[in-house]
């Protein structure tokens, strides 16, 4: 007897799976909505901007004038309102500098995706072969030691391994530049190519000058790997732990008895299966990158969406950030969708 | 192959749209940020250097100079103790080609006041009544208060830039893309690319006609730094040709011992100082709290705290208004000694019948006033206390709670800083002594009041520049509501090839690319 009535097996599976995904659409409703209400309250919590920017240099009764007149000694829920029906209708707010976020957003965000990219590239070529090293040599003395890296490379704070990198290879040997995204003449040339992307590899091929490009890939060396080399810790123990579940499968097994050498087996049968969990947790990666780049940017003068954040945050920019933070959690929120998307077609068991 | 590829790659571009392409000119980094390029919002100094460049005054501060001079004007004079009168230049003209006159003026001062932004200096504008136009080279700005001496060394402050009326709106603040794209400025520089608190370029301005001259180098490219190490990098480096603000003393002191680079420094105004709350601070009687106060300023040895916090990048202050402005002297020093004095600061207490120790809450703020704060703060602790008359509870605040809690008399002693609006004496007066002042912490006295207004309405400059010394000398032999710390030189890092930074270093605090070469 069918599951479901008169849909054939392939059809309730399709059911199932359309099912699933439309409860998890559902999900993200109440789950953007508390993360951005969250953030609201939060907020709300540390100051207001007037007083932030003007206190010490204005007499108290002066800066209560102004917060009135901003707005700001509204009821808290009058104030909420606003805010949510801004959202609804795409509107994050305008920092202090009168800066529509989403166009903050969009300009900065591009240099984060940027940056998150490079750092995938280096968590890659990190994490995967160490990690097939590592599962093909199970508890050899090297297995050991590239364990213990993982853990170091995911514990160590992103900010210390990027003043390490400076101060080795930009401070002691001179061989890469200390901070930003570009020379300053690039950055500046490259800020009338078209049409402009934001992405300045991009905008650096666009503009036709291969200095420039050579330019703009050196100065993502440095905070490629300090932001690469945290995934690349988590890379590596999942495609161990992955890789050693694998090798002791049975058609991993069959593959072996078949006579084909340990080589094909691992690399053409095993590893494809041991990256699967790795593809999946770059979903959420990437949308968490963009909020915990913050640190890298900063650390490298990287003028991006965490760069700007920081900024926000040390002017106590509050609309801003909670446009940002919001903008983020909506970002998290929807990843969080498409990763259980991708899941669920992946992995058939998830869905029953 | 990977140059290669590279190679292929770039040779297919062809989006240049001939914009850039000639350099970066001269590069100055710095850890400041701007607010707003629309002078009726921006009342900070991370606004106020671009400001500096492409905005006219009508009066401004050349280099190394403390009396405001004609900049858009030909001459300023009072006509009536109440009045004012300009006469501008004929044929100055905006960025932009449209016609500079009187009307400009009038309109940028009814502006600022009109908008009176919450962010902006309309505040220092308090004594102006109205601004007239009254031919297209006269402009009249009437006063509140007679003979305000005050009036033309505001002129060439953040509350004084010229904008065009034709493409600054009159009742709103202008978004930073559009102040560049319109050119309503005519400083000495035009912008001519800006991504902001990242990277702007500057170009020299053809048209400016004023006090600041033709500008020494014609593109100059400032950087903005989220990190200071980051600036102290690329200035040891040589990847900026000047880093100007702010670092910390520490890589002060490490670039001190480069060879690549020079330290500038000037006089720069900033005040560091401890406030008394006279309602909650320790003592029983107003006389004992004076005491208290006095013993703390013979306790304080203030050349430890210039030497082994700041490394020599702030001075000791004997006053409220640092030493280089007409008027400043030293009385601190004269009435409680240059070094410490525990024998002094004793008998203060003895006299007036304190009990010692005297147990005093101390606040400091962690976040506004730089991260040395802390140490700074733990070095008057361990001062005070040495003298064994004092038990200091040494407590921080994060400043968004601290400036509230400080004017609802939250903290009975606490730190405070200070960053001059004009180069005159009294803006480290009247703001801290007068009534209403902005400390709050309820000092008025109506002597020292009228030594104020005397001082601002005083129209012999010997006469006012008495009456600032003689209310400085009151201050500290009388009340002491505020003491003095350390003032803060102005800083600038440069390349060895750049000229001309120290001449920029004064107390108007303006830091003028004009003057800069390499």
């Amino acid at each position: 007897m069918p599951q479901f009535g008169k849909f054939g097996g392939g059809d309730s599976r399709q059911l199932a799976l359309l099912r699933y995904l439309f409860i998890r659409l559902l999900l993200i409703i109440p789950t953007a909505w508390i993360l951005v209400t969250v953030v609201f309250f939060l907020m709300r919590v540390v100051g207001d901007p007037i007083s932030a920017a003007m206190g010490g240099r204005l007499p108290p009764d002066q800066i209560e004038a102004r917060k009135e007149a901003a707005g700001l000694n509204r009821p808290i829920l009058s104030q909420y309102w606003d805010y949510i029906s801004g959202l609804l209708h795409g509107d994050f707010g305008r920092s202090q500098d009168n800066r529509a976020i989403s166009e903050v957003v969009t300009t900065y965000g591009a240099a984060t995706l940027e940056l998150v990219f490079w750092a995938l590239v280096v968590a890659f070529a990190i994490g995967v072969p160490l990690g097939r090293y590592a599962a093909t040599h199970r508890d050899s003395a090297a297995d050991v030691g590239l364990r213990l890296f993982a853990v170091l490379a995911y514990a160590a704070p992103v900010f210390f391994v990027g003043l390490l990198l400076k101060l080795v290879f930009a401070v002691k040997l001179g061989w890469l530049p200390v901070a930003g995204r570009a020379s300053t003449n690039v950055e500046l040339d490259l800020q009338h190519v078209s049409p402009k992307t934001n992405v300045m590899i991009i905008d650096a091929i666009l503009y036709g000058d291969t200095g420039y490009v050579w330019d703009v890939l050196e100065h993502a060396v440095l905070p490629a790997i300090a932001l690469g080399l945290l995934t690349a810790g988590i890379f590596l123990r999942l495609v161990r732990v992955n890789l050693i579940q694998t090798l002791r499968s049975d058609y991993v097994e069959a593959a072996r008895a078949r006579g084909l050498s340990a080589r094909v087996v691992t690399g053409r049968h095993a590893v494809r299966n041991a990256l699967i969990p790795i593809i999946t947790v770059m979903g959420m990666y990437i949308a968490m990158s963009l909020s915990g780049a913050v640190l890298t940017e900063t650390t490298f003068e990287w003028k991006g969406l965490g760069y700007q954040l920081a900024q926000y945050l040390q002017a106590r920019d509050f609309v801003a950030v909670q446009g940002i933070v919001a903008f983020v959690a909506l970002i998290v929120a929807a990843m969080s969708f498409v990763v259980d998307a991708i899941v669920a077609l992946i992995d058939p068991r998830v869905r029953f | 192959m990977a140059a290669l590829a590279v190679s292929a790659i770039a040779g297919c571009g062809s989006g240049r749209t001939g914009g850039g392409g000639d350099g970066a000119g001269l590069v100055i980094g710095t850890t400041d940020k701007i607010f707003s390029l629309d002078p009726a919002a921006a009342y900070d100094q991370g606004s106020y250097v671009p400001e500096t460049q492409i905005y006219q005054h009508v009066l401004n501060f050349g280099p190394g100079e403390t009396t405001p001079k004609p900049d858009a004007a030909e001459k300023c004079e009072f006509t009536t103790p109440t009045v004012y009168t300009c006469t501008l230049k004929k044929g100055l003209k905006f960025a932009n080609g449209n016609p500079l006159t009187a009307t400009s003026v009038k309109f940028s001062f009814d502006r600022m006041l009109k908008i009176n932004d919450p962010n902006g200096p309309a505040s220092l504008l308090g004594n102006l009544d109205k601004t007239d136009a009254v031919n297209e080279t006269t402009v009249a700005f009437t006063l509140k208060l007679a003979n305000d001496q005050t009036f033309p060394a505001i002129l060439p402050t953040q509350a004084g830039p010229i904008v065009d009326e034709k493409v600054f709106p009159a009742d709103k603040i202008a978004d930073d893309g559009d102040v560049v794209k319109a050119k309503g400025y005519s400083g000495p520089y035009t912008i001519a690319s800006y991504d902001k608190n990242k990277l702007v370029e500057y170009k020299a301005n053809p048209d400016y006609s004023g006090l600041l001259g033709k500008p020494k180098t014609d593109t100059v490219s400032a950087k903005y730094y989220a990190s200071a190490d980051n600036l102290k990098l690329d200035i040891q480096n040589g990847s900026i040709d000047v880093a100007y603000r702010s670092l910390t003393p520490t890589d002060l002191d490490s670039l001190g011992k480069s060879d690549k680079v020079t330290i500038h420094t000037g006089l720069g105004g900033e005040l560091r100082y401890i406030v008394f709350n006279l309602n909650t601070m320790p003592g029983g009687t107003p006389d004992q709290k004076l005491a208290v106060r006095k013993a703390v300023a013979s306790s304080i040895d203030r050349d430890a705290l210039s030497a082994n916090v700041y490394k020599g990048t702030y001075q000791p202050a004997y006053s409220s208004v640092p030493q280089g402005f007409p008027g400043a002297v030293e009385p601190f020093k004269d009435i409680y000694g240059a070094k410490p004095s525990k024998d002094k600061a004793a008998k203060f207490l003895a006299d007036a019948g304190v009990a010692t120790p005297v147990e005093i809450n101390l606040q400091y703020n962690p976040d506004h006033y730089g991260s040395t704060s802390s140490e700074e703060y733990a070095a008057v602790k361990s001062q005070l206390e040495a003298t064994g008359l004092f038990k200091i509870n040494l407590q921080s605040t994060e400043w968004v709670t601290y400036q509230k809690e400080r004017a609802r008399d939250g903290y009975p002693v606490y730190q405070m800083g200070w960053f001059p609006d004009y180069p005159d004496a009294d803006d480290y007066l009247t703001p801290f002594f007068g009534p209403n002042n902005f400390l709050q912490n309820h000092f008025e006295v109506p002597s020292i009041t009228s030594q104020l207004n005397a001082e601002v309405t005083e129209p012999n400059t010997e006469r006012r520049i008495a009456l600032i010394e003689q209310v400085q000398r009151d201050l500290a032999q009388n009340h002491l509501s505020i003491i003095p710390l350390l003032s803060g030189k102005q800083i600038a890092v440069a390349g060895k090839s750049v000229q001309g930074v120290e001449s920029t270093l004064d107390p108007s605090t303006k830091f003028r690319y004009t003057v800069l070469s390499k």
